[in-house]
């Protein structure tokens, strides 16, 4: 058969346009591989195939078990996502993108007030005026919902109580916005005003009226929705340290700020389905939570999960909006469309949470970290959304990646009468992981070391288990900090440079998937799903569930597809929008999808391999372990004419069947502890990042402006260079705003006074510091082809790395995010009134001379970095806890062989009067406990 | 976010314009002038003081002019940020103002009557609607000023244009036009307490140009804009100066986002200057000076406190800007 297989895709390839674009239709694909005797495929990429299974690419973390299903295809490589196309011509659909025939426009009536009794809502005027089609309030749907099944407080619109200004009351369709617009003023509601909660602190306190009632669990009539209590480890070490600080952190809340306002249609098809357009992180919650509110089975629902125009967390809750559009759309009989203002954006909000953060820490004479002291007070808002997890993420991130003597966390959430905090980009670890390397930085300064070698001296090994028992696999921490140090010349600048330049360090730890599926057990039904379909025309369709959210998911599940298969790209299809066609995923939260979707699709693309290898085998007569796949050709590895192409071995492969489909899925292996809130915290696997941040300090008026960045983080595998690059960089910029400009900003009335992108200061390209983004790759063992999280991880290092810099220009450490001008200006002026300058030009920068801890702290990072390479490799598989370095045998339970060491989950009744802010909740009973004592 | 309705006219000319404000005034009917658009479309999009008509100046001939001389209203900053003729200091300033493409629309006119600025003001319709509204958009309820409570009488928004301390420093001249003719006034009085008046246009009457003295083209000058972001932000302090090379007497230093209006700081020039030019002593307690006779309020982005202190550096720094 000469001039290839006729099935194959493309046509040639030759056709060109004079001015060098594509012909439409013409995807420039190379000659197919025709198969027998024409053996025209590209040549195996050696470069990107690993050298144990015979490739030229290196492999210093050790062999990894996807080696062998390596074809040097995509992995490794930089590539453009496989949306862009539609993104960069405008033509992705984003929320506010649907149009369906005959749609209506809705709008939504907000509370004025923080805090009050809806007494009547009165809506006869609005259902009279002409364009109206039909009305909605809390009364519609009295079912509540919430992202997490043990904190459901939401409702579709306020039932009983509104709860901040802006909170949902209720909705109207109508023939157009502006008739939309009018029947809102007609709404006539009367409310019946409550005393509003705005400071956290005063959450803790009885209230006359607590913004939700949990009932029998609820602690006494305060505000707190959730505390957590974590104590491990041998609290005798921190007696008679050689450093200890105690640091109190304000954090001001800040938003995602993503570029798509929130926007939904729904559509009850004339069979009576729900048909619900919205551009959603997490399709699947949605899906369930409509299931509830609106009483009808999940299979009469589809979820259309548009292009999402960023999410960052932002749009990972179920929300009262969609519940609303759905409502709206089943009484008047049409599509219902609501899009936000950029105000309404902020009013619905799930930022990142309002926090006071306390952290003390103490090192020995070895300079060991004997112990962090953790307690942290945050703002929740109106409702619960993740907050039941954030709650402990405060905490429990911090665990690693140094070894601890002792751990001990109190961490209280607190609703307050403002738009509810939630889920964002680092989710719960990232204001807590400032405070503590902050911390750190103070305690090197206090024993005179390099903050650097005090973190290379005291970090976890791979294949480990922290203080509080999360399994760390794969761990690239070291060669983070060393590659970070090299890259910023470090050893040059720290300390060094002139009064108003400085730099500074900082690290990051985050999970690579929450371990626990929430919504069922994960020993029962696995985390991720993922479907592989190929028809007779050699395409392949995947289906998944996972939500891109612009990170490129659907590239890097189409990419270990493509890998697998030796297949170009372009022939893998992701079909992810739609629940209907997708299989249950949980979504795009805890950096869990390329973890886990790209494990279930490789899991999904070996059984359709299989089939390829021994119909090959049927064809040519050489067992599948003698065959090579390569860019749609199978042939003999050792004579590579003798083969067959892609579309021959598949449609013999078809013979019997047609279509060749395959189901792969993803479950985490057991693991954790069994304390309370072991779950919290838990992943496969985690990421480690390193910072060393380059900043400028204007000090006359302080203003400060972060230069350069050099930005180490541990991906495990790179699927995709570029797209990791783009995470790293794309994580510093919103870091950044949150360490320079961004907050929400509460005024005296307690209203939020900068709901509007002008306002709300997002760094712009002027702000934004050369950014050097440093890939380690520490080849996790579970992760698809080595691959761990890049999305969130990285946004940590860069707060603590901008405030260390700081103090190394100007000798100044500030508490309170961000550091907008007027914060330094004052903390530099305070500093001039302590040392009697009255010209700013002439304070002192910090100087280091290092102390003879120094020596001890780098013989140690010597030893440990020998260490710790055996472990990657491998080649040292003994058991490793947190407490080895405190010299205690890993293999005995610590319990038995420390007296004293503790693992608890609430305090001892003496330790309660030394808890922080946060820690006072412990003060309280719950209601159960109450009715008990009466 | 949905724009009210409003009728837009598009006069050709300067007599068509005066002559629809006319009629409007005549009918009773309210009405704002719109140059770029650029402050007023948002504020419209935020139903702040919307008015059921709108004129543009956009269509009428000849007022895009820029020269060393004259500048029309509706000159885009834009294109005064290029090398065409206008005083450097202009180019400077105008450079700063907002961003790249906002500047694309925006104008000389309209940046010259921008309205004053105030985050109890700059809200969406639900949101001031929440407090109760405020002085300067009370909505018909008489509502008290939510900066300095327990008065209904004074607005205290803040004018955050960049250019008019610039164009202060370069004695530009501004002529109005309106119904009743044309007059011109120094810029120096163009601006008029409070925040709701803001300058001394009538109604019916908007700003058609500004012109420059002769010796305006022999000042260097320098302007220093304090904000938290190198773009799009609005000035949170702002202080021009300007001199005539070598003679101290003729140094000028206007300042402007502090207060209502934009401000020259004639008094505490010559008071630095008493006892003859002292160099950086002289810098200092003018910058000084300067700093006292303001009075922010809490209102924008940045505190008061600290925009009054910075007041002084950027005196300082704007001084040395030429010095040097």
């Amino acid at each position: 058969m000469s001039g290839g297989y006729k099935q194959q895709p493309g046509g040639g390839g030759n056709i060109t346009r004079k001015d060098g674009k594509r012909v439409a239709g013409k995807q420039s694909f190379p000659p197919p591989g025709s198969g027998g005797s024409r053996p025209q495929m590209a040549e195996r990429d050696l470069q990107f195939i690993p050298e144990m299974v015979g490739g030229r690419e290196k492999q210093p973390a050790g062999a990894h078990v996807h080696d062998r299903i390596r074809t040097g295809t995509t992995v490794g490589k930089s590539m453009k996502l496989v949306d862009s196309n539609a993104k960069v011509t405008g033509q992705a659909w984003y929320g506010d993108d649907v149009r369906l025939p005959n749609e209506c426009v809705a709008k939504i009536l907000r509370s004025p007030h923080h805090y009050a009794k809806v007494i009547s809502i009165d809506t006869s005027k609005v259902e009279a005026l002409p364009g109206v089609l039909a009305v909605a309030t809390g009364q519609d749907s009295t079912t509540s919902f919430g992202v997490l099944p043990v904190t459901k407080d939401e409702h579709a619109m306020a039932v009983d109580k509104v709860r901040h200004v802006g909170d949902l009351v209720a909705c109207v369709a109508a023939v157009d916005e502006a008739t939309a617009l009018h029947a809102l003023s007609l709404f006539e509601v009367e409310y019946e005003e409550l005393e509003p909660v705005f400071d956290p602190k005063k959450g803790l306190e009885d209230a006359d009226e607590p913004i939700h009632w949990r009932g029998k669990y609820h602690l006494a009539k305060t505000n707190v929705q959730k505390r957590v209590f974590q104590e491990f480890g041998d609290r005798s070490l921190i007696d008679k340290p050689s450093a200890s600080n105690h640091n109190k952190w304000t954090m001001k809340g800040v938003h995602h700020g993503f570029t798509e306002p929130h926007a939904v249609v729904a559509h009850w098809d004339p069979n009576g389905r729900l048909q619900l357009y919205t551009p959603s992180q997490v399709p699947h919650y949605t899906h369930r939570a409509l299931s509830t509110v609106l009483a009808v089975p999940m299979h009469q629902i589809n979820v259309i999960r548009t292009f999402v125009g960023g999410g960052f967390g932002g749009k990972s809750d179920p929300f009262p909006h969609e519940m609303c559009a759905a409502l709206l759309s089943r009484k008047c009989g049409r599509p219902v469309r609501i899009t936000f203002d950029r105000e309404e954006v902020y009013m619905i909000n799930r930022g990142r949470h309002p926090s006071h953060i306390e952290v003390k820490m103490s090192a020995d004479k070895e300079a060991r970290i004997t112990g962090f002291d953790i307690d942290a007070l945050i703002d929740g808002g109106g409702f619960a959304s993740f907050g039941h997890v954030t709650s402990y993420y405060n905490g429990v991130l911090a665990t690693a990646p140094y070894e601890l003597g002792s751990f001990h966390y109190t961490g209280a959430r607190v609703w307050t009468n403002k738009p509810a905090s939630g889920a964002m980009r680092g989710h719960g670890a990232v204001n807590t992981r400032c405070a503590v390397e902050v911390g750190l930085d103070q305690m090197a300064e206090d024993l005179s070391i390099d903050p650097i070698d005090l973190r290379l001296a005291n970090l976890l090994p791979p294949h480990s288990r922290t203080i509080s028992g999360f399994r760390i696999t794969s761990n690239g921490m070291r060669e983070a900090l060393e590659r970070v140090r090299e890259g910023s010349d470090w050893d040059n600048k720290f300390r060094q440079l002139p009064l108003g330049k400085g730099i500074g360090i900082g690290c990051g730890f985050f999970i690579s998937g929450s371990g626990l599926p929430i919504h069922w057990d994960p020993n029962k039904f696995p985390h991720a799903t993922v479907h592989i379909q190929v028809d007779m025309d050699g395409g392949v369709t995947v289906h998944s569930g996972a939500a891109d959210i612009g990170q490129g998911s659907t590239t890097a599940i189409a990419q270990v597809v493509a890998e697998v298969l030796a297949l170009p790209i372009e022939m893998i299809h992701v079909r992810s929008h739609e629940s209907d066609t997708s299989p249950v995923d949980l979504g795009s939260y805890s950096s869990r999808v390329t973890f886990m979707n790209a494990n279930a699709a490789i899991r999904a693309a070996i059984e359709i391999r299989d089939k390829l290898l021994n119909a090959a085998w049927e064809m040519i007569g050489y067992h599948p372990d003698l065959l090579v796949l390569n860019d749609r050709r199978i042939y003999y590895k050792h004579d590579p004419s003798i083969g067959v192409s892609y579309l021959k071995a598949l449609h013999k492969a078809q013979e019997d069947k047609g279509a060749l489909i395959s189901s792969g899925a993803y479950r985490s292996p057991p693991m954790g502890g069994i304390h309370k809130g072991a779950a919290a915290g838990l992943a496969p696997a985690y990421s480690f990042s390193a910072y060393v941040a380059e900043t400028d300090v204007d000090i006359e008026t302080g203003k400060i402006k972060c230069t350069n960045v050099w930005a180490a983080h541990d991906c495990g595998r790179a699927l995709n260079p570029l797209a990791v690059k783009g995470q790293i960089i794309g994580s510093c910029h919103m870091g950044l705003g949150q360490v320079i400009s961004e907050e929400m900003v509460y005024g005296r009335t307690g209203h939020l006074q900068n709901a509007n992108l002008l306002e709300y200061k997002i760094p712009s390209v002027h702000e934004m510091p050369n950014v050097v983004p440093i890939i380690v790759e520490s080849c996790d063992p579970e992760g698809p082809f080595g691959a761990k999280e890049a999305g969130e991880g990285p946004l940590l290092p860069i707060l603590p790395a901008v405030v260390n810099s700081v103090y190394d220009a100007i000798g100044i450490r500030i508490n309170d995010l961000p550091l907008t001008p007027d914060t330094v200006y004052f903390a530099i002026e305070k500093k001039m009134k302590a040392q009697s300058v009255d010209d700013p030009l002439e304070l002192e920068s910090p100087r280091l001379i290092h102390s003879a801890m120094q020596q001890v702290v780098v013989e140690r990072a010597a030893q440990h970095k020998v260490r710790d390479v055996a472990r990657q490799r491998s080649d040292d598989t003994s058991a490793y806890v947190n407490g080895v370095l405190f010299g205690f045998d890993p293999n005995i339970p610590l319990e038995d062989q420390v007296e004293g060491w503790r693992s608890a989950t609430e305090p001892l009744p003496d330790q309660l009067a030394e808890l922080g802010f946060a820690g006072k909740a412990w003060l309280k009973k719950e209601q159960r406990e109450l009715e008990g004592d009466n | 976010m949905l724009m009210p309705p409003f009728t837009l006219h598009h006069p050709s000319n300067v007599e068509q314009a005066c002559e629809i404000a006319k009629q409007l005034i005549e009918d009773g009917q309210q009405f704002d002038w719109v140059a770029g658009g650029t402050d007023l479309i948002p504020n419209y999009k935020w139903h702040i003081n919307t008015k059921p008509h709108v004129i543009s100046l956009a269509k009428i001939e000849g007022t895009n002019v820029i020269s060393a001389t004259e500048i029309g209203c509706m000159a885009r900053l834009s294109d005064l940020t290029i090398a065409n003729g206008a005083h450097p200091l202009i180019a400077e300033a105008a450079s700063k103002v907002a961003s790249s493409l906002i500047r694309k629309n925006a104008t000389m006119g309209g940046n010259l009557c921008l309205d004053t600025r105030c985050f109890w003001y700059n809200q969406g319709e639900d949101w001031r609607r929440s407090i109760d509204w405020c002085h300067k958009a009370d909505c018909g309820s008489g509502a008290d000023c939510r900066v300095i409570p327990n008065q209904n009488t004074l607005c205290v928004a803040t004018y955050q244009g960049d250019l008019a301390p610039n164009l202060m420093v370069l004695e530009a001249v501004v002529h109005i036009v309106g119904p009743s003719g044309q007059r011109q006034v120094p810029i120096a009085e163009f601006y008029q307490l409070d925040g709701k008046k803001k300058n001394v246009l009538e109604a019916g009457e908007f700003l058609l140009k500004v012109t420059f003295p002769e010796q305006s083209q022999q000042r260097t000058g320098c302007y220093q804009k304090l904000r938290v972001r190198d773009t799009w932000d609005f000035p949170e302090a702002g202080v021009a100066a300007s001199w005539i090379a070598g003679d101290e007497k003729s140094l000028l230093i206007a300042s402007t986002a502090l207060e209502s209006i934009p401000k020259m700081h004639d008094e505490q020039v010559s008071e630095a200057l008493t006892d003859g030019w002292n160099g950086a002593d002289s810098v200092k307690s003018l910058s000084v000076a300067i700093q006292k006779s303001i009075k922010p309020v809490n209102n924008t982005t940045l505190t008061p406190r600290y925009r009054r202190k910075m007041v002084r550096v950027l005196a300082k720094r704007a001084i040395e800007g030429f010095l040097q």
